[in-house]
């Protein structure tokens, strides 16, 4: 696998056809925030990875499926026996549930609403009550996931009515559009409308394509008709929604995802084969242009998602860490199953705390890999603000997932002990502790909120809070 | 293979017990070549119709093939083999097992139901004479109670049942042979089911039993199996040798049955041999035929007879022309007919024939020259082998109105006509799906359309009629999806589309949107989809004819019919499976009584016509200072609301087109007609009806402006007879020679129109081709260019009526003294029904018609001048016809 970071500073070349050249690399020093400023902005940002990890792994240090968040391990704060059970909706499964309730704290409100504003967005709303600085993405969204059934399973932004804050972009290449193709002016209606009419083409386009390719039902004269249909299509995809750069000498978009997107990623529930070179590719050139947003100070606020809650994937192929190999994965053929049975989610449905779980472990530890790449990402010689301190240091990341077990038939023990761990914040949160905090994630939030001098909490107003001090510096 | 042959390795591979049956074998082979020697000389198995053929080839194995070639085969698998013994061509059964399709034979279902017709064969060996139920040999039933056919034995008789409309479920009452016809030795038995409700048995090609069974197989159910020597159920188990099973989906004749029993059961010769169509036949119909039409005719059909010979009719070509034989067959060298070909003295100043087809010829010659058509119809080879390409149609920018209008209620027409490029013409219409090409401009209309068709829309009302369900999660959606689609996409959507749709509407709710907006979406998304822009079909990887789906036969029909997609009532009988005999015929009529075919037809009209032109007519002030610029309009709509009179309202047989007696003009166009008042009232069109039967010169479609217009400011003759020549006559004639000087020649004092004609007819030079056309304008002279009637022109010289008529194909002139009586001529004139029938056709299939299909629309012709010649019998006749009810397949790239 290509694995060659994208960072402010260096010539991208990359991953596929991404060429990101030196004038370009100017234009978002120029757009980089000032290094010398003693106080970085404030910012915050929720990283959401699917499936969770088993409460009972959580207790294993960073000898079990926490590794690969050793070397960050001084910067962040891990968080043992996080309860999320007041999220629960009766009749749906944890996955929705403590997806909805991942840095809300709230249950779901219908199916592509979250019951109220996530953290990030209650800052945002604070800390910028008059918007943010012209030329930025108000909240940046994003993520690689295919599971797709209802919205809070990959969306983990949201404004004060639960709402989504931003448009999710699930391409490398749409996220980069998305940053660096234009200028928000605060108004997105347009762009939002164009951006959903596109995803309507993308359907369309499928639709022609399938008429051309190998299972087609068409002959080959109709066929070459359909063909030359498609191909105006194209035509027309590339002069209505070609990216209008604000510079000239603009840089080249990353390469067309090879991925499952739209309707086609999740087909009915059914899952879908994934090599894990081909997931890995896809997320770190995903994870390394939500970095370069970030430390080009394109965006201050938003989500980042790698895999939805309750993703199918049947992924194969050998995680390697640090040199040696982790597992060869196969999930299809250990399941001996096909379809939904024979995808990783079914390892988490099969978690047994007296059994080794050897192919859970492995999946979690790949998982927190990615999720420690992103935040790799913004703790380099590259992110070192004003203050001395890297981008990681002085932002509000918090990270989460769906569920502390895998097995559906515990609702209390599915929204129990859920993982979560965050940055310091610009030190005003404990850093370098794996630390058993017993509170509900209402109150971690809110004292989070606290912390980041929010007055306004989560959760109903007449609730008692118990605020987690320990957390705090 | 040869019968001899065929009957040779039977008798090698049979038992002796089957010697005596081949005695009755040859006799009745004997028999057969006296009667028609050209089928049984070839002993090739019929395979007109054929649906499914077991040969059972193969010497092992669990899966019996269906060999017939046609369609998605219905494979049958054996579950107990040790049952069974197979060897190469038969497979006997000594024991209990079923042999069954793992899945309903829809294709045998589907065909017999449109076709109301069905035959079932076998060439069997019974075990014994005990065995009863009646023992099932071939079924396509569920159980022992339940079927759509059963062909069974019933101690030593042979008893079919089937399920009619007039018969039971179990196919009750039964026809059977009479006692003693079911013995152990190799029989060749075949039921054959009339549409006429006739049934009758054939054993080893006589008829043991006839029976009036009445009714159709239009309620065959569609989810039964087939299967051979057992029930479904597993409780009729039959015993003996199967050596071949075939199902018809027609009735075979008794000629044709002989001709299956000569060709013996061993069904791998029999396969082997169903390609094989006399070669000198093939070249003559594909080759030599068109060869003649494209480069001979010209000069010598029944019209120009050049040197007495005519290469149009069979028994004049043989008898060659005034030079002697024109061929002599296997022998070139001594041909008239070659040597002239060879040495480029002909076609006479023509370009000479290219090196491939003088090839072609001499081979045709040196090879027997057979001569299998009666008559060679130039017409039916005007466009070569690709009339019959199968070709996805895109709709028309009309039929895309007309989709948009009857799928969701909005009136999209300002806008599509806006913004949609014209359809272009092309081999007379503007519906010939190889025109209907797509520039980048379609795909931004269609973008742009599709916003404003749903802005326009109220979607949740929209979506509330096919769904209740408004959440956006996987199962409410997917509902959503499938219902809408199927009605927007006109047909079932399968899972991947679903799921393609599906991705909209995630991405709109992960962008915050709602139901509605999703469905918006979605629906947006629909209305650019091939399914909603093309008429997608399902051309399966062989090549052939094949029913087409009764989704895709309901689009068919709503297409031709009314230019839009089938609606609710259309869809629920297809939705029933249930749109064939009957049913079938009650829908069409309902179709046709309905307002939208009266537009349609009007398109049709104005196509064929070329009523369009009108819009660009600008006549010369100088030569007619009081031209009116609406007047062309008004000249359209006359012939648009004459054709809705007559063809429609009136529903009188369309020859009448020619000479009805009134007409429907606009205060305007009277005037400029001169027509005496009428007592007619002005109807919504601005129209009122004129009785024409004492106006003199005035009547019929030929007298209309907006026909008569097409010969210019001048009143061409050759532009009006080669209108009349074309579009009424589907004649042929061929460019003028490079040198001739076709600049128009005017009138002066002196010299009309009419004496320019007879000049360019006189001369030798011309007269081959313009005596076929020219004289076809000689009764409309008094007709100036823009319609008007005029006894002198405007030199003063007086103008004629009088003339004749040279039909294509035959070899006299008609002679005429009036427009009136040319117009009676032309109403009476076969060539012209024939000619509206073509044209009719071509509009409905949306391609020109080729060589291959002549047969087929001379059938639509015969069928629909029986009904009455109406338009709606007509086009009855055309979506009856095996051009409407098959698809042309394709061979698949892979293959």
């Amino acid at each position: 696998m290509t694995n060659r970071r994208i960072t402010r500073r260096t010539t991208l070349k990359g991953l596929g056809a991404v060429a990101i050249g030196l004038p370009f690399l100017e234009e978002m020093a120029i757009a980089a925030p000032d290094t010398k400023a003693a106080a970085p902005p404030v910012r915050a940002f929720n990283v959401f990875f699917g499936l969770g990890i088993p409460a009972p792994l959580q207790t294993e240090g960073f000898d079990g499926v926490f590794e690969p968040l050793k070397p960050l391990a001084k910067k962040l704060l891990i968080m043992q026996n996080v309860d999320q059970v007041r999220c629960d909706e009766s009749g749906i499964n944890a996955h929705f549930d403590g997806a909805s309730g991942a840095f809300t704290a709230e249950p779901p409100s219908g199916e592509a609403k979250a019951g109220g504003p996530s953290i990030d967005q209650v800052i945002r709303k604070a800390h910028y009550p008059k918007g943010l600085p012209s030329g930025m993405v108000p909240t940046l969204v994003g993520g690689t996931f295919f599971r797709r059934s209802r919205v809070s399973r990959y969306v983990h932004s949201y404004n004060q009515d639960g709402t989504v804050a931003g448009i999710m972009q699930e391409r490398p290449r749409d996220l980069f559009e998305r940053v660096f193709g234009t200028v928000s002016t605060g108004n997105d209606t347009d762009a939002r409308r164009q951006r959903l009419k596109r995803s309507a083409l993308d359907t369309v386009v499928d639709q022609y394509k399938f008429y051309t390719g190998v299972n087609s039902p068409l002959g080959k004269a109709s066929k070459a008709r359909v063909a030359d249909h498609l191909d105006r299509i194209r035509e027309y995809e590339q002069r209505a929604y070609a990216m209008k750069h604000a510079a000239k000498d603009a840089p080249k978009a990353p390469p067309a995802s090879k991925l499952a997107h739209g309707g086609k990623a999740d087909p009915g529930g059914e899952g879908i084969d994934m090599m894990v070179e081909d997931l890995t590719t896809e997320w770190r050139l995903m994870a390394d242009l939500y970095a370069l947003a970030v430390q080009t100070d394109r965006t201050r606020f938003g989500s980042l998602t790698y895999l939805a809650a309750g993703e199918r994937l049947r992924v194969k192929g050998e995680y390697k860490y640090d040199g040696r190999t982790i597992y060869n994965f196969d999930d299809a053929a250990e399941h001996k199953a096909s379809g939904s049975a024979g995808c990783s989610h079914e390892w988490w449905h099969k978690f047994n705390p007296s059994k080794k779980n050897q192919q859970l472990r492995a999946h979690a530890h790949m998982t927190l890999n990615e999720v420690a790449y992103f935040l790799k990402a913004l703790d380099g010689e590259n992110s070192v603000e004003g203050n001395g301190r890297t981008i990681l240091e002085n932002s509000l990341i918090t990270v989460s997932t769906e569920s502390g077990d895998g097995r559906h038939n515990d609702v209390k023990r599915e929204l129990s002990g859920i993982f979560h761990a965050t940055t310091g914040a610009n030190g005003r949160l404990k850093t370098g502790q794996i630390m058993d905090v017993g509170a509900e994630g209402i109150d971690v939030y809110n004292t989070v909120l606290d912390s980041m001098g929010v007055p306004s909490r989560l959760g109903p107003q007449k609730r008692d809070s118990a605020a987690v001090d320990r957390i705090r510096t | 293979m040869s019968p001899a042959r065929s009957l040779v390795l039977h008798f090698r591979t049979s038992s002796t017990r089957s010697l005596a049956l081949g005695i009755v074998m040859l006799a009745c082979l004997a028999h057969a070549k006296g009667q028609d020697s050209g089928d049984v000389t070839r002993s090739s198995r019929v395979t007109s119709g054929l649906q499914v053929l077991y040969d059972f080839a193969s010497p092992s194995g669990a899966v019996i093939h269906d060999r017939s070639g046609v369609g998605k085969p219905i494979n049958l698998s054996i579950s107990d083999s040790k049952a069974v013994k197979r060897s190469e061509g038969k497979l006997t059964v000594s024991g209990k097992t079923t042999i069954r399709s793992t899945r309903p034979a829809k294709k045998l279902i589907d065909a017999v139901r449109r076709s109301g017709a069905l035959t079932i064969e076998a060439w069997v060996q019974p075990a014994n004479t005990k065995q009863a139920g009646p023992a099932r040999i071939v079924t396509l039933s569920k159980n022992s109670n339940e079927r759509n056919f059963t062909l069974g034995q019933d101690a030593d008789k042979y008893e079919v049942r089937l399920r009619t409309t007039r018969t039971s479920t179990n196919g009750i009452p039964a026809v059977a042979s009479k006692g003693r016809t079911a013995g152990t030795k190799l029989t060749h038995i075949v039921y054959a089911f009339a549409k006429d409700g006739q049934a009758r048995l054939f054993v080893n090609s006589k008829s043991v039993a006839t029976s009036k069974v009445g009714g159709l197989p239009s309620n065959w159910n569609g989810s039964f199996e087939l299967a051979l020597a057992n029930e479904l159920s597993g409780d009729r188990p039959w015993q003996g040798t199967l050596y071949l099973v075939a199902v018809y989906s027609r009735t075979l004749t008794p000629k044709e049955i002989a001709r299956n029993f000569a060709a013996g059961p061993d069904g791998t010769s029999a396969v082997e041999s169903l390609a094989k169509v006399d070669p000198g036949q093939t070249l003559f119909e594909t080759k030599i035929a068109p060869l003649f039409a494209n480069h001979c005719l010209e000069c010598h059909d029944s019209a120009s007879k050049q040197g007495l010979l005519d290469l149009s009719k069979k028994s004049l070509a043989i008898a060659g022309g005034e030079n002697g034989k024109a061929f002599v067959a296997g022998k070139s060298d001594d041909s008239l007919l070659w040597q002239m070909v060879e040495s480029d003295d002909m076609p006479r100043k023509r370009d000479p024939l290219s090196t491939e087809e003088k090839a072609l010829l001499k081979k045709w010659i040196d090879t027997g020259a057979t001569w299998s058509l009666d008559t060679i119809d130039p017409a039916v080879y005007a466009h070569g082998g690709q009339a019959r390409e199968t070709l996805v149609q895109r709709l028309t920018v009309q039929e895309y109105i007309n989709t948009v209008r009857d799928a969701v209620g909005v009136d999209i027409s300002k806008e599509a006509r806006e913004l949609l490029p014209r359809d272009i013409r092309a081999d007379g219409f503007s519906n010939t799906a190889y025109n209907l090409n797509v520039d980048l401009k379609h795909v931004n209309a269609f973008s742009q359309l599709a916003e404003i068709i749903v802005s326009r829309m109220d979607v949740l009302k929209f979506v509330r009629r096919f769904s209740r369900n408004n959440k956006l999660t996987d199962k409410s959606m997917g509902d959503v999806i499938e219902k809408v689609g199927r009605w927007l996409l006109r047909g079932p959507l399968d899972e991947q589309e679903v799921i393609s749709y599906r991705g909209i509407s995630t991405t709109v709710a992960s962008a915050g949107g709602d139901f509605r907006e999703s469905t918006s979406f979605i629906i947006e998304a629909m209305l650019q989809s091939p399914r909603f822009v093309y008429r997608i079909e399902n051309q399966p990887g062989y090549d052939g004819e094949w029913p087409v789906s009764q989704h895709e036969l309901a689009s068919r029909i709503s297409y031709i019919v009314w230019g839009s997609p089938p609606d609710e009532t259309l869809n629920k009988v297809v939705d029933a499976d249930n749109l064939y005999g009957e049913e079938l015929s009650k829908q069409i009529k309902r179709m046709l009584d309905d307002p939208r075919a009266v537009e349609r037809s009007l398109q049709f009209a104005s196509d064929w016509l070329n009523l369009g032109r009108l819009q660009n007519l600008s006549p010369n002030p100088k030569m007619f200072p009081n031209w009116d610029a609406e007047l062309a309009e008004d000249m359209r709509t006359e012939t648009l609301a004459y054709f809705r009179h007559v063809a429609l309202e009136k529903d009188r047989p369309l020859s009448e087109l020619l000479n009805y007696q009134a007409t429907f003009a606009t205060p305007r166009l009277a005037r400029h007609y001169k027509l005496p008042a009428t007592t007619s009232k002005i109807d919504k069109a601005g129209t009122s009806q004129y009785d024409l039967s004492k106006i003199k010169g005035r009547g019929g479609l030929l007298t209309h402006a907006s026909v008569l217009t097409v010969g210019g400011d001048e009143a061409s003759m050759v532009s009006r007879g080669l209108f009349v020549l074309h579009d009424l006559m589907r004649g042929i004639v061929r460019d003028p020679p490079p040198c001739v000087d076709t600049t128009p020649i005017p009138t002066k004092p002196g010299l009309t129109q009419r004496a320019i004609a007879e000049a360019r007819v006189a001369n030798q030079s011309c007269r081959g081709c313009h005596l076929r056309f020219e004289p076809l304008a000689y009764g409309l002279e008094k007709f100036d260019g823009i319609g008007a009637f005029h006894e002198k022109d405007e030199h003063g010289n007086e103008l004629r009526e009088d003339g004749q008529i040279l039909i294509p194909g035959t070899s006299k002139s008609v002679p005429y003294q009036t427009s009136e009586e040319l117009m009676t001529l032309l109403a009476g004139s076969e060539r012209i029904r024939e000619t509206i029938t073509w044209k009719m056709t071509q509009f409905a299939l949306g391609r020109p018609l080729g060589a291959a299909d002549a047969a087929t629309v001379a059938d639509i012709h015969q069928a629909g001048q029986k009904s009455g010649g109406t338009y709606k019998d007509v086009i009855t006749a055309i979506i009856l016809s095996n051009l409407v009810q098959n698809g042309r397949t394709v061979k698949s790239q892979t293959e």
